[in-house]
């Protein structure tokens, strides 16, 4: 350890660290002005802002390219450093067109930031003397580039150089003509390539699909997990009015560092998308049918009846749903009622390639969650074999029709299906019962993602105004077959599990920012940062 | 000044001196010989040391320093780049060595390589030096025929390849690091220090960058010994330099001066510089480079070419490139040269460089147009205040010390070029201050 004083307050740090993020912590969380520092992406050291007083040393030294030596003396805020960062944020202000009021930037933008901090002089230049650079262009499906607004930071070149390696963006030129772009016949379409959006202080790279949609001040924010695939990046939804706009990455350095692909953070397109349940159905002379809640659970009660004797009620969960629906599922209506669990899904779908950085393969939220509730794959002939006149098949959230079609044939051995979930698909079209949920932005949940990592997540906006949550449709399910649920609240439930359940047993002091290993820190997942 | 061994130009002027032939007949390769099959390569780089010879390059580092700094045992190969890529206005002087004595160069580079254990040497020749490329390609094929370069270089054991490489003519690349990514294939651009290239430099590997002059010096200082080297030249910057003389003097050229040596020697020697043209009076000099701080006339007669004088008048060595100004020139107008060079020149990353190059530019560039305002003179060296030694490489400052040197010793000139005691001229403002938002 070293010890050392930033702003006349002795610290202990280790010898070695990065000294920006040891004068962040002294400064209580209050980070040097900075454009081009990262901690995600190799040092560049060129917008020159962290500058830093060290004593000792003559020149002032930029603190992102510094490291914490024992006996070190440092000064953040004294005048010198002060008017020297003054200084150089009118360097960057220099060329810049200050367009703001049409800038989609507004509100998060690392130099209005700034400006408004530090900059509020006259300044010396004129207008017709500026640089002249390309303003809107389209670089990539889904960014946006405006060179004119970039401070030349470098962060998104060094995102492409280092982080995908595609290397599609470069800064051409030299001196101030020096502009951001990508290579000639190249175009920023890699899976990851909204990254640089977020990465870039200004409005020089904007996202096409939110930019002037919403300012940013207007959105609400609340912690989120991808439900895209099993590495389940951290994320925040941001909305406003009940209304979606963009999905972020959250830092968590143990699963998705900074970074999410674009395929993950477009997903909320689906919440407020076309197929979405917004009301029960209820098969009626072999059509679906628009019904009220009641009217389903009379039919439903009364279908269930009607199945004789040997009536059976047959499970299928989902590696889509969260932890404390599938334990619902197993605990009310299988071991409470008697149902018979199949499994959670259909062994071998909805698999993809694990592209090595942060899409895997398993293209689902909570598999692990789900096996180790004691749910297994299962295949299409078991799904047919499990069926018969007698049965009642209640299906969580599983497109089971449309991921296979010897399964969707095997569906019509059933005596009746119902369906739980938030999207119309091949099976909800076929269900007699559509019991319309809520999807991951409008409820919360735990997934456990493929390192079993339990995360959770929360809700942000309301679902359909018919819709309900899944737990309280498994609850009133369990209500059908003539059993009550122990757990009056959803948070019941992911106690009662981690009470019961030795493999959820680190769950029972709650679940970290970082996310909780199921299996201790054994098998954390060893993260590469460069 | 006539009595000292000329250590760098003593074969230019002998027919073919560029040739092997010729260049052993003088005794060429010799010194390098006895260095592989005598000495150690720690007692080289105490030979070196113990000569007090200091980078050419512009930055004066003692070179056998530097080389101390190679660790011996990282596992990784030490590379020899040599700095060839001489693009500062007015800095010509390797390419006399390069042109007419490429093996003086070659043989310092088997004997600073051997010192430091590198077994690949590199030579960074700046992009229009296209004759020269060729010509230094030549000598290198010649010593590799003659076993002078390759494996077992004379039966010694000691094995060296030397790749020549032509830039793409850009001035960053002479800055060490920037010469290194653009060795790599990289854009050519200074890399931030730490890490220092002794220990981190061309392929991570441990790198060192030396100037051609300064790779050209070493075999006859192998050859005499350290203390002959220290008999030349003051104490602090033993031995002789090359200075590339320039302007309006009856004979500019090239030439090796003992260091310490007047000024006023190189500008009005009989055997150098001659004196000025002609109804031409001497009105300033720029002694090492276009990067460093001007002198006046009276300053010029007063000055000594030597890192410690220089340094005592408030400029600098530098390369030694000698430019010489007359009275019939604008200082500003000759600032402005050297202003549109930095702008054109500076690599872009920092932004004090970036902006402020371009900036000095426009102002000075105004205030020619005869659209100068009252202010513009403080702008400007508020501009260098914030240019100064707040980048990753010295370009900035670079900039930056002559364009404050020339104002403040030449101030009339300049001033004669802003409007006299009128209002200043209106123009809208793009941010207000704080009070007008309010
Ligand atoms: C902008 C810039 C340009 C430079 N150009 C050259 C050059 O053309 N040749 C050179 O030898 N050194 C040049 N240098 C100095 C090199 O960075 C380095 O210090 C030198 O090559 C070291 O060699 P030396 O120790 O033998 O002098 C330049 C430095 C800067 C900052
Ligand atoms: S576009 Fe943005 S991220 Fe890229 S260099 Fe410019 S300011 Fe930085
Ligand atoms: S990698 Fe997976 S979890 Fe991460 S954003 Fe993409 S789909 Fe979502
Ligand atoms: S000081 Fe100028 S030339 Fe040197 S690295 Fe920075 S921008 Fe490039
Ligand atoms: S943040 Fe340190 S130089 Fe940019």
């Amino acid at each position: 350890m070293a010890k050392i004083i930033i702003d006349g307050k002795e610290w202990e740090f280790e010898e070695g660290m990065n000294l920006f993020e040891a004068c962040t912590i002294a400064r209580g969380g209050e980070k040097l002005p900075h454009f081009c520092y990262h901690p995600g992406l190799p040092v560049a050291g060129v917008c020159r802002m962290c500058q830093v007083e060290i004593e000792g040393v003559p020149k002032l030294q930029i603190a992102c390219n510094s490291t914490v030596r024992d006996g070190m003396v440092v000064n953040t805020r004294s005048e010198r450093v002060e008017n020297t960062v003054r200084q150089i944020l009118e360097f960057h202000l220099l060329n810049h067109p200050v367009d703001c009021p049409i800038c989609d930037q507004v509100g998060e933008c690392a130099l209005q930031d700034q400006y408004m901090k530090y900059g509020l002089y006259e300044t010396d230049v004129d207008v017709g003397d500026k640089v002249m650079k390309h303003k809107a262009q389209a670089i990539g499906e889904h960014v946006m580039l405006d060179a004119e607004r970039c401070v030349l930071c470098s962060r998104c070149v060094r995102f492409t150089e280092h982080i995908t390696k595609t290397n599609e963006m470069g800064i051409f030129n030299r001196g101030n003509h020096s502009e951001v772009g990508v290579a000639p016949g190249l175009s920023l379409d890699n899976d990851y390539s909204m990254c640089v959006v977020d990465l870039c202080p200004v409005g020089a790279l904007t996202s096409r699909d939110f930019r002037f949609r919403k300012r940013v001040y207007r959105l609400s924010s609340v912690d989120s997990v991808c439900p895209g695939c099993a590495t389940g990046c951290n994320m925040r939804i941001e909305y406003a009015d009940g209304v979606i706009y963009r999905q972020k990455p959250r830092t968590n350095l143990a699963v998705n560092e900074y970074w999410m692909c674009d395929q993950g953070r477009l997903l909320y397109k689906h919440v407020g998308g076309d197929d979405r349940l917004e009301e029960p159905f209820v098969r009626e002379d072999g059509e679906l049918s628009p019904v009220g809640w009641d009217h389903l659970w009379s039919a439903l009660k009364a279908r269930w009846e009607g199945l004789g004797e040997s009536r059976r009620l047959v499970l299928v969960g989902s590696p889509h749903a969260t932890l404390e629906e599938l334990y619902g599922l197993k605990s009310l209506l299988a071991d409470a009622a008697g149902g018979r669990v199949l499994g959670h899904r259909l062994d071998g779908t909805e698999m993809d390639r694990d592209d090595g950085f942060l899409m895997a393969a398993d293209r689902t939220p909570n598999d692990q969650g789900a096996r180790r509730l004691g749910y297994e794959a299962f295949t299409a002939s078991e799904l047919h074999d499990a069926g018969g006149e007698d049965a009642l098949l209640v299906i969580l959230d599983n497109d089971l029709a449309g991921l296979d079609e010897a399964a969707a044939e095997a569906l019509g051995s059933y005596g009746a299906v119902a369906y739980l979930g938030w999207r119309e698909n091949a099976t909800s079209r076929v269900a007699d019962f559509v019991l319309p949920g809520l999807s991951y932005a409008e409820k919360d949940g735990v997934f456990v993602n493929k390192d079993g990592r339990a995360q959770r997540f929360f809700k942000a906006v309301d679902g359909p105004r018919q819709a309900r949550e899944d737990w309280r449709l498994i609850a009133e399910l369990g209500e059908i077959f003539g059993h009550t649920p122990t757990w009056r609240a959803h948070h019941d439930l992911l106690s009662e599990l981690s009470a019961r359940l030795d493999a959820f047993g680190a769950l029972a002091g709650g679940i970290g920012e970082e996310g909780t290993l199921l299996d201790g820190d054994s098998a954390a997942k060893e993260v590469e940062r460069g | 000044m006539s009595d000292f061994p000329k250590i760098l130009l003593d074969n230019v002027g002998v027919e073919n001196s560029h040739t092997l032939q010729v260049y052993r007949s003088r005794g060429g390769y010799k010194s390098a010989e006895k260095t592989l099959k005598t000495m150690k390569p720690e007692e080289v780089v105490g030979v070196v040391k113990d000569s007090g010879l200091r980078g050419r390059g512009g930055a004066g580092f003692p070179t056998g320093v530097k080389w101390g700094f190679v660790p011996q045992n990282s596992g990784k190969p030490v590379y020899l780049l040599v700095n060839a890529d001489e693009s500062e206005p007015g800095t010509f002087k390797d390419r006399d060595i390069l042109d007419h004595d490429p093996h003086k160069m070659i043989e310092g580079i088997i004997i600073a390589s051997y010192a430091v254990n590198c077994h690949d040497a590199f030579i960074y020749i700046r992009g229009e030096y296209g004759w020269i490329v060729k010509r230094v390609q030549k000598a290198v094929d010649e010593a590799y025929e003659a076993g002078l370069l390759g494996k077992d270089i004379l039966g010694t054991g000691f094995d060296l390849e030397v790749i020549v490489h032509q830039g793409a003519g850009a001035y960053i690349c002479g800055e060490e690091t920037g010469l290194i990514n653009s060795l790599e294939g990289k854009k050519g651009q200074p890399r931030i220090k730490p890490p220092f290239p002794a220990v981190v430099g061309f392929l991570d590997s441990p790198t060192v960058v030396n100037n051609v002059e300064t790779i050209a010096s070493l075999p006859w200082i192998l050859e005499h010994g350290a203390d002959a080297y220290r008999g030349i030249g003051t104490e602090k910057s033993p031995g002789t330099k090359l200075f590339s003389l320039s302007g309006p003097v009856k004979r500019p050229g090239v030439y090796e001066l003992p260091l310490g040596t007047p000024l006023r020697e190189l500008i009005f020697g009989e055997e150098y510089g001659q004196g000025m043209l002609p109804g031409i009076e001497l009105k300033a000099c720029i002694p090492g480079g276009s990067s460093v701080p001007v002198l006046t006339a009276e300053e010029t007669m007063a000055a000594k070419l030597d890192y410690e004088s220089l340094a005592e008048m408030g400029t600098m060595l530098g390369s030694g490139g000698c430019i010489v100004i007359g009275d019939d020139a604008s200082m500003p107008e000759v600032l402005k040269v050297l202003l549109q060079f930095y702008h054109h020149e500076s690599c872009g990353q920092c932004t004090p460089c970036r902006e402020g190059t371009g900036w000095l530019d426009t102002i000075l560039e105004r205030m020619l147009a005869g659209k100068g305002r009252p202010g513009d003179l403080d702008l400007i060296e508020r501009v260098c205040q914030n240019m100064a030694g707040l980048t990753i490489c010295v370009l900035s400052d670079a900039a930056v010390m002559p364009t404050r040197s020339f104002i403040a010793k030449f101030r009339d000139e300049f001033a004669a070029l802003l409007p006299k005691d009128e209002e200043p001229e209106e123009f809208v403002p793009i941010a207000r201050s704080a009070e007008d938002r309010s």
